[in-house]
């Protein structure tokens, strides 16, 4: 049993949020500018993620060559550092089922989204790389992504935002969660494109009353477009920074 | 250890983000957890008197708003002004009854850092303030101070967690105090001031210093104009000199437990173990511990190894060496014969006198465990399976606490103390026997003596030989109907405080004057309903049945075959999963009859009116449809939700008059007696399949219709018709089991009865090979019901039911369980010789119809089935507590019973016919069917002890009786006793008592 009440009758979750709360996003594009064509960071309460995308780029090797498209690649790193409690939880290690799993769903997550038949004969290969964990883990590895995927310049058809929704007693949906919200409640991870209503992934790994789902759906995309907000306006300021830079760069 | 990190970053408008940040050690490793922590200003005070508050609340998902529970005008005392009432945790922990009473304490706020340290601290506890919290009767409130910006404080470094959170409390006094005079609507209202509730002085002192108003329980209390009678209602551990129990702290009477971290390495390297006590109701100084490993239980002897340990409470345990294994003794007793002269006021330590410490090595205990093992393995005849490893106990993990019900011993008090009024120290023997005498203090002595009283627990310290508790109640006289019923309904857990507010508020608006809607097209699931209301429908029950739940019908269809329906009350329309009035259901589990009461599972409303199949009404049903053949076999059935209308509510007794009576040929009667035909063609082929017809002693006690005096013990009669409902009853929960359990593998909730385990016959056959030359086959249930039948000596009519009655207590009992926890061949229910069975047929009074109902629903897609009936654990955990319930329900009435046969007897005093069904080398036991009562009858009383000859091959008693003359008993013989009820002094219970005549 927790030692904390999950959701109180009076409204509040474990760390002070209310239900439609997400926790503090911040973000930051071209982390790296020299060693990758892309390059994400982003922070969702105490989950950290970075990512870097190399591409187009010739491919290694020849098996990994499409003729009339890029070819793209996903690769998971979760060191086990980043646990939120390192001696208990040990199940993702590296080449495990589940982080094979998950990048197959990342690829095809992305390979709907990169135009990719822009860029015939090429590699695009996309390195995440998690630092810390706190909950909502594969929504910020696909944030993380989309923020890397723009800055490097690739052609998209949108961002992808991404956000988890839990229930609370069958009854209460419950909107980004915590670590410790993770081990109590069911839910799912959903990834929208763009401002739209579309989902293009959804993953559910506990049981969750079907009754439920369109509730916990609703909330889940205006989450989403919230995220998507607030990843557009940072990748928005940063661009204005780097034209004001360069600018001044030409002018010297 | 925490270190706090006092970091913070403004994040958006009103939301302030910090990190707690702290070392926890599991299993002996550290690690550093890093947790967000959101700090906002939005959180409302709850006052109905605060003028700011109403404008920052944010909705639920749901849409709603919080609602305000503080008065606007709170109570007022001399001396004190209108006032809030902020607890502290030990406030809380020691006096939750006082808390709860309905006497004292309203419009309180719980800060949420003492909810924390109360969760923590005590769950029954905490579930039992948010209850309050949530009925809004005493209007408690829950403030998140951590959660609020300004209410939320830092430690300091070198600040133990403790004072951290009693600052943390003060903080939110100062702060509410502050934010009541700034905001509240003082043109409407007087000021309130915020009182501080606190039984730490020191926490006091500096609440004091920081302007803030506080108090002990015993200073509030003291503006009360009763205050003497609300002062005996405190626990017993404050810090007031007058309720210091130990004067002599230098004495020790009980070793002192392990720490936590030794317990827990003990436990991890296997030296120590944990299990749940439980102490012999024989023996009070005898206890056994189950623990992982080990086939048979631990013994544990004595006052010193039992160390304080109660019945029920989960304990840590460590053998001790080998010298000191026992054999379990077969002594009789009880605390008060051994310990009557003990003085509440005086603190013995003689048990201590022989207490050497005796020091074993690791290893050696290791070895021991071994040993233990060995021992319980060893050859069933030998010597050495006699001793049983024997262990002390050295931690409480959990006790089994809960308010007891028993009277004060006249042995302890001294009558002059009596003529004064002030505080007296006294014992309370509980009615539990396996419990140990508790000690209270009291002024009210003298109006308690003779009184069943409910006490609390609150300490047992190591230097006191007896648990101290307080007085929590008066129930009423001793021996009188209502002390005795609540007492009873208190001692089995049975919950009998009326429906709360919030259970009552999902009843149907419209009351009584609800209906079932005359557009059947309102809305999709009554359209799902079908319309049976042309069918003739009866109900038959016992007679002034008020909760009918069920109903039936019968028609000839026109192929030959007959439609046959089992209507059932649709209790599941009104009670909708995860709401108040469910949750209660759920707790209930079941309803309990009592001799002359009845304590429902559900309102009233619901099951005496709404669902109730009540005649010439318009009711809803659950509605199981079969077509049967002129043999009763099956050729169709279906389930569907319904719209019925009962033609006749039929007594049993009306029912078989009805169907006798030839005169009667319109087509309910005719309806009847084909119900009537087949139920005999189910009851036969139930019995050929071998389902048991087995007997238990069941009596009715007769209530003198004026004057509501039982006056007459009766032993229940069967009638044909009691058989035709309970056939088709059978039949619909075996139809909905099956249904059930393909729709749902893991989760179906079933009921099943398992074979009886053949060692639990040797006894009864040996007896019977001796005494009859007869014999109970054990091969399958067939063969049970067979041979039971066979079993007859025409010479006693009566030998066959008695023979039953004892082959009824060599079964195991039926319980509930989840399909997914067993595996197909298990599900069987040996006793209807079925191999699938559930509870269907009466929501109204048991919760596992109600959940079986719901699962039926959504077997058949009426609607989607809640999550939590189909969460494996979730559902474990509903099967458990309906099991103990059911227990629990079934001991109450027959306490009740046995009371009020004691009751009847008291009057007449009476010679009666009676069996032996038990031998000792001291005594016998008889039974006396028509009271349904067995006693045993020792030795001494029968004749002369010394003259006795005890042929245990036989099972034969011979003695002289106190005429001199020989006598022979055996097991099996009718003898003729007389029987009177006498007055046990030490239990303050009646019980009965049989000499042999
Ligand atoms: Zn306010």
């Amino acid at each position: 049993m927790s030692r904390q009440e999950i959701y109180s009758p009076e409204g509040l979750r474990v760390d002070g949020r209310r239900w439609n709360e997400i926790r503090r996003l911040s973000c930051k594009i071209n982390t790296h500018p020299i060693s990758c064509d892309g390059s994400s960071y982003l922070q969702i309460g105490n989950t950290k993620v970075m990512t870097m995308v190399h591409g187009p780029i010739e491919p290694k090797n020849k098996s990994s060559l499409l003729q009339d498209r890029a070819y793209l690649t996903v690769n998971l790193n979760i060191p086990s550092f980043s646990f939120f409690n390192a001696t208990t939880n040990k199940k993702l290690s590296k080449n495990s089922k589940k982080i094979l799993e998950l990048q197959v769903s990342l690829v095809n997550i992305f390979q709907d989204l990169i135009i990719l038949k822009n860029y015939p004969r090429t590699q695009i290969i996309i390195n995440t790389i998690v630092l810390n964990q706190d909950g909502s883990l594969i929504s910020s590895i696909i944030n993380s992504i989309s923020l890397a995927l723009i800055d490097s310049g690739i052609s998209m058809y949108d961002y992808i935002s991404s956000v988890n929704c839990g229930l609370f007693n069958s009854k209460f949906p419950i909107l980004d969660l915590n670590y410790l919200e993770e081990l109590d409640l069911p839910f799912l991870t959903i990834a929208i494109i763009g401002k739209s209503e579309n989902v293009s992934f959804l993953l559910l790994e506990n049981n969750l009353p079907l009754d439920a789902l369109e509730k916990i759906l609703a909330i889940s995309i205006s989450g989403s477009h919230r995220i998507k907000d607030l990843m557009d306006n940072q990748v928005k300021k940063s661009s204005k920074l780097r034209i004001k830079s360069i600018n001044e760069q030409s002018i010297n | 250890m925490a270190i706090e990190n006092p970091s913070k970053r403004l994040f958006t408008n009103g939301l302030v983000v910090t990190q707690k940040v702290f070392v926890r050690s599991r299993n002996g490793d550290a690690s550093k957890v890093v947790r967000e922590h959101y700090l906002r200003d939005d959180i409302p005070c709850l006052s109905k008197g605060c003028t700011y508050c109403q404008n920052i609340l944010k909705p639920d998902p749901e849409g709603n708003f919080v609602h305000f529970t503080l008065s606007a005008t709170p109570l007022s005392l001399e001396g004190l002004a209108h006032h809030y009432l902020v607890l502290d945790t030990n406030i809380i922990l020691h006096a939750i009854d006082l808390i709860e009473s309905s006497s004292i304490f309203f419009d309180v706020v719980i800060p949420q850092t003492v909810l924390e340290e109360v969760r923590n601290r005590s769950f029954p506890i905490y579930t039992r303030i948010r209850s309050l919290v949530r009925s809004d009767e005493k209007r408690f409130a829950v403030f998140h101070n951590d959660f609020h910006q300004d209410c939320y404080v830092y430690r300091n470094p070198s600040e133990s967690m403790n004072d951290r959170n009693d600052r943390a409390i003060r903080q939110f006094c100062q702060w509410f105090q502050l934010h009541l005079s700034t905001y509240q609507d003082k043109d409407h209202y007087s000021p309130i001031q915020v009182v501080f509730l606190c039984n730490d002085r020191d926490s006091r002192e500096k609440a004091k210093k920081e302007g803030i108003l506080s108090k002990s329980l015993f200073e509030y209390i003291d503006y009360f104009p009763n205050a003497n009678d609300l002062k005996d209602l405190i626990p017993n551990y404050d810090d007031e000199p007058s309720n210091d129990f130990s004067k002599n702290k230098h004495q020790i009477t009980y070793p002192e437990y392990y720490s936590t971290a030794k317990l827990m390495g003990g436990l991890k390297n296997a030296t120590l173990y944990q299990g749940i006590v439980n102490v012999s109701p024989y023996n009070f100084l005898e206890g056994q511990v189950s623990v992982p490993n080990l086939s048979k239980p631990l013994l544990i002897l004595g006052r010193e190894s039992l160390n304080r340990a109660f019945n029920g409470d989960q304990v840590v345990v460590e053998l001790l060496p080998k010298e000191k294994w026992k054999k379990p003794s077969s002594l009789i007793m009880e605390d008060d014969v051994v310990n009557a002269n003990d003085n509440a006021d005086d603190d013995d330590s003689e048990d201590n006198k022989n207490n050497k410490t005796i020091s074993i090595s690791e290893t050696e205990r290791k070895l021991l465990i071994y040993e233990a093992l060995k021992t319980q393995n060893a050859d069933p005849n030998s010597e050495s399976s006699v001793i049983l490893p024997t262990a002390k106990v050295v931690g409480i993990v959990k006790r089994n606490w809960r308010p007891f019900v028993g009277q004060i011993s006249s042995h302890s008090i001294d009558l002059n103390d009596l003529k004064s009024n002030s505080t007296k120290s006294c014992f309370v023997a509980l009615m539990d026997k396996s419990l140990p005498k508790v000690r209270i203090r009291t002024r009210r002595m003298k109006e308690l003596i003779g009184k069943r009283i409910v006490i609390s627990i609150d300490s047992w310290p190591i230097n006191s030989k007896y648990p101290q508790g307080h007085f929590v109640r008066s129930l009423g006289e001793i021996e009188s109907v209502e002390a005795e019923t609540e007492a009873l309904l208190l001692e089995y857990g049975v919950e009998y405080k009326p429906f709360s507010k919030n259970v009552l508020d999902c009843l149907p608006k419209e009351g009584h004057s609800w209906k079932v809607p005359q557009d059947l097209n309102a809305d999709e699931l009554i359209k799902k309903r079908k319309d049976l209301r042309d069918r003739l429908v009866c109900s038959i029950d016992p007679p002034g049945c008020v909760d009918i739940d069920d109903a039936l019908h019968a028609r000839r269809l026109p192929n030959g075959n007959w439609e046959v329906g089992v209507h059932i009350a649709d209790v599941t329309h009104f009670v909708k999963p995860n709401t108040p009035l469910d949750a209660e259901g759920a707790s209930r589990a079941t309803s309990v009859y009592l001799v002359d009461k009845r304590i429902d599972m559900l309102p009233l409303l619901l099951g005496t009116d709404l669902c109730s199949l009540k005649p010439y009404v318009d009711r809803f049903s659950f509605s199981v449809i079969w077509e049967l053949d002129d043999d009763a076999n099956i050729i169709n059935v279906d389930y569907t939700k319904s719209i019925i209308k009962s033609r006749e509510a039929f007594s049993y007794e009306q029912a078989q008059l009805r169907i006798d009576d030839k005169n009667n040929q319109d087509e309910l009667t005719n309806g009847m007696r084909a119900l009537l035909q087949l139920s005999i063609k189910l009851k036969q082929k139930r019995l050929d399949a071998g389902a048991l017809n087995l007997a238990s002693p069941e009596v009715k006690v007769h209530m003198d219709s004026e004057t509501y005096d039982p006056s007459e013990v009766e032993v229940k009669k069967l009638l044909a018709t009691n058989s035709l409902v309970e056939e088709f009853m059978l039949l619909a929960n075996i139809s909905v089991a099956r249904k059930i359990y393909s729709s749902f593998e893991q989760t179906a909730m079933l009921r099943r009865h398992g074979d009886p385990p053949a060692t639990n016959f040797t006894l009864l056959n040996q007896m019977l090979k001796v005494r009859k030359n007869m014999h109970i086959s054990l091969e399958n249930s067939k063969a049970l019901a067979d041979s039971l039948d066979n079993c007859v000596d025409p010479k006693d009519p009566y030998f066959n039911t008695l023979l039953r009655i004892m082959s009824t207590r060599c079964m195991l009992a039926a319980e509930y369980f989840i399909s997914g926890s067993f595996s197909y061949p298990e599900f069987k229910h040996y006793g209807l010789a079925v191999d699938i069975y559930t509870h269907f047929t009466s929501p109204i009074r048991r919760y596992c119809d109600v959940v079986a109902h719901r699962q039926l629903a959504a077997a058949i897609g009426y609607e989607s089935l809640d999550i939590i009936h189909r969460d494996k654990n979730k559902m474990d955990l509903i099967a458990k507590n309906i099991n103990k319930r059911h227990r629990n329900a079934q001991f109450a009435g027959r306490a009740s019973i046995e009371y009020y046969v004691g009751q009847v007897m008291k009057n007449n005093e009476s010679s009666e016919e009676g069996y032996v069904i038990k031998i000792f080398s001291n005594g016998i036991v008889v039974l006396v069917p028509k009271f349904g009562v067995e006693s045993l009858i020792k030795l001494e009383s029968l004749g002369d002890p010394n003259s006795a000859v005890f042929d245990e091959d036989n099972f034969e008693l011979s003695f002289k009786n106190k005429k001199n003359v020989k006598r022979t008993v055996a097991v099996f013989d009718r003898v003729i006793v007389q029987v009177k009820s006498v007055f046990d002094e030490r239990t303050s219970k009646r019980k009965a008592e049989l000499v042999l005549v």
